[in-house]
């Protein structure tokens, strides 16, 4: 990958803490973030989609150019598979929302929608992990098969649920590339990233725990219904929307955690000056691409400065019309993923 | 003879008094109809002056698609609809998720005989209990669990959050008005 070449900064060593204190960076920030997403859900919630949510996008395709090859060479039929199915894939569930407003369809024919498009999702994965096993012969992947189609069958049994399994499940895969990242640029690191990871059932356990008896969250106003809605508060009625959306928090703030702060500092991003072009190998190749990723990512910059203005002019329709169209990120996420593995 | 006699006698009166047995009480049909679980919260509110029953909109709108005959909800959620097409659709797929795990499994060379039976068991455990899940089996502890501490927090004026079945009864059970029925044992 070409990518790797700018993640070992020999410089950018001296500014790294020993295991030890990064174990404890991690344990303290994994603790605040419970407590603060258990504390305040709905306020917190707000500021947190408000502050990070566009620049976590912009950092998410900055890192995925820095993973892009200069030419695609025999993963040809991988990008080309990935790209497609990521714009089909958005197309279609951007344009979910006026299916549904145009109150076409029986519920139960609704339902049947979104099994669709879960299931285009399954296949789509299936067909990346296939092409991603073929180039790596000493893998054996055969059992993704059986494990697609019993979530297809489990998905065709409740499509509500499996999309909102999609968004808690989503956050973690944040802590996957972390996991990768971390065993290609620090591999000393891993086994107490690792250590850390194994707190996080505990603290789930505490959040349902202490949260599970707590009252509903009031959503008497538009912006708090969504916010529970969104967490599963009308799916999941005998669970307190409290505790829903507390761990829904958590979940989303490890992300943005992640993708901010710490594959940036880790990968050596900050250390390659995140604003400089160049760094990027797919533009600082000769035969790269240097306008293209530079109008992309001033693109995407301008697009963070858009969704804070439509925040602060209309917060819960920019809210919806955010987390739509996030999609795209959140499938972009499989195939990058896929190549690291 | 005397013998063959006492048999017919004892077969003809056996047959007599099983006869005169009255038909057997059929189980009293049951009129309640379960319409909806959602969740409750029982909260006390010293200012206030009546007691006060609080619907969600959305609680109400599940409540009438129940009363209007829509199917009801399951163990899990509502979410779990058992529409045939889906169904059928699922259970293909489950079909040949189990049959080529199992064949992946039985071919595979990296595992031993010990280790094939756990798998098969494992599989077969999951397929179980996410049956039982799916239908009719609740997961996790009973809902009475949720209600245990009511007492103690009405008593200190804290809320108290659990699972509720809304049923509809007729009017000579409830006696016409509206009753809640919690399942607390005796302290």
């Amino acid at each position: 990958m070409v990518a790797d070449d700018t993640e070992r900064n020999p410089d950018f060593d001296l500014r790294h803490p020993r295991p030890d204190l990064f174990f404890a960076i991690v344990f303290v920030s994994i603790l605040a973030t419970a407590v603060f997403a258990s504390w305040l859900p709905l306020q917190i919630s707000i500021v947190t989609v408000f502050l990070f949510a566009g620049p976590h996008n912009w950092f998410e395709l900055r890192y995925f150019l820095m993973r892009l090859p200069v030419r695609f060479g025999r993963s040809r039929n991988f990008f080309v598979t990935a790209f497609v199915g990521l714009g089909v894939l958005t197309i279609a569930y951007v344009s979910l929302p006026f299916i549904y407003n145009a109150h076409l369809w029986s519920d139960e024919a609704w339902s049947t929608i979104i099994a669709g498009w879960n299931t285009a999702l399954l296949v789509w994965l299936g067909l990346l992990i296939w092409l991603r096993s073929k180039q790596k012969p000493r893998t054996n992947w055969t059992w993704t098969v059986p494990a697609g189609l019993a979530l297809a069958s489990l998905n065709w049994l409740g499509p509500d649920f499996f999309s909102l399994a999609l968004v808690y499940i989503h956050p973690l895969i944040a802590l996957w590339f972390l996991d990768r990242h971390l065993r290609r640029t620090r591999p000393e690191w891993l086994q107490t990233y690792r250590h850390c990871l194994l707190l996080l059932p505990f603290v789930l356990g505490g959040m349902i725990w202490q949260l599970s008896q707590t009252t509903a969250l009031p959503d008497s106003n538009g912006l708090f219904w969504r916010i529970t809605q969104h967490s599963g508060a009308e799916m999941l009625p005998q669970i307190s929307s409290h505790l829903l959306v507390s761990v829904h928090l958590f979940l989303e703030m490890l992300h943005y955690g992640v993708w901010i702060v710490a594959l940036p500092l880790i990968g050596g991003l900050a250390g390659a000056r995140v604003w400089d072009v160049k760094t990027v190998p797919v533009a600082r190749h000769p035969r790269g691409f240097p306008r293209v990723v530079g109008a992309l990512l001033i693109a995407a910059l301008a697009g963070v400065v858009v969704l804070w203005f439509g925040f602060s002019m209309n917060y819960s329709t920019t809210r919806d019309i955010y987390f739509t169209v996030a999609m795209a990120h959140v499938l972009a996420e499989a195939p990058f993923l896929l190549r690291m593995l | 003879m005397k013998a063959f006699l006492f048999a017919c006698c004892l077969i003809f009166s056996a047959s007599v008094a099983k006869a005169d047995l009255p038909k057997p009480q059929q189980p009293p049909q049951r009129t309640a109809r379960e319409s909806l679980h959602t969740g409750m919260e029982i909260s006390t509110d010293p200012k206030a002056y009546e007691a006060k029953l609080q619907i969600s909109e959305s609680s109400l709108k599940e409540l009438r698609a129940a009363l209007d005959g829509a199917p009801g909800n399951g163990p899990i959620v509502g979410g779990i609809a058992l529409s045939p097409p889906r169904t059928i659709i699922a259970g293909l797929l489950m079909f040949l998720a189990i049959s080529i795990a199992g064949i992946l499994l039985a071919r595979s060379t990296s595992f031993g005989r010990t280790q094939k039976t756990v798998g098969a068991l494992v599989l077969v455990a999951v397929l179980i209990g996410v049956a039982a899940i799916i239908t009719r089996g609740n997961a996790g502890p009973p809902g009475s669990y949720r209600w245990r501490n009511l007492p103690q927090n009405l008593a200190e004026g804290k809320p108290t959050f659990g699972g509720v079945d809304i049923e509809i009864v007729p009017d000579s059970d409830s006696g016409a008005h509206i009753r809640l029925v919690m399942p607390l044992k005796k302290q």
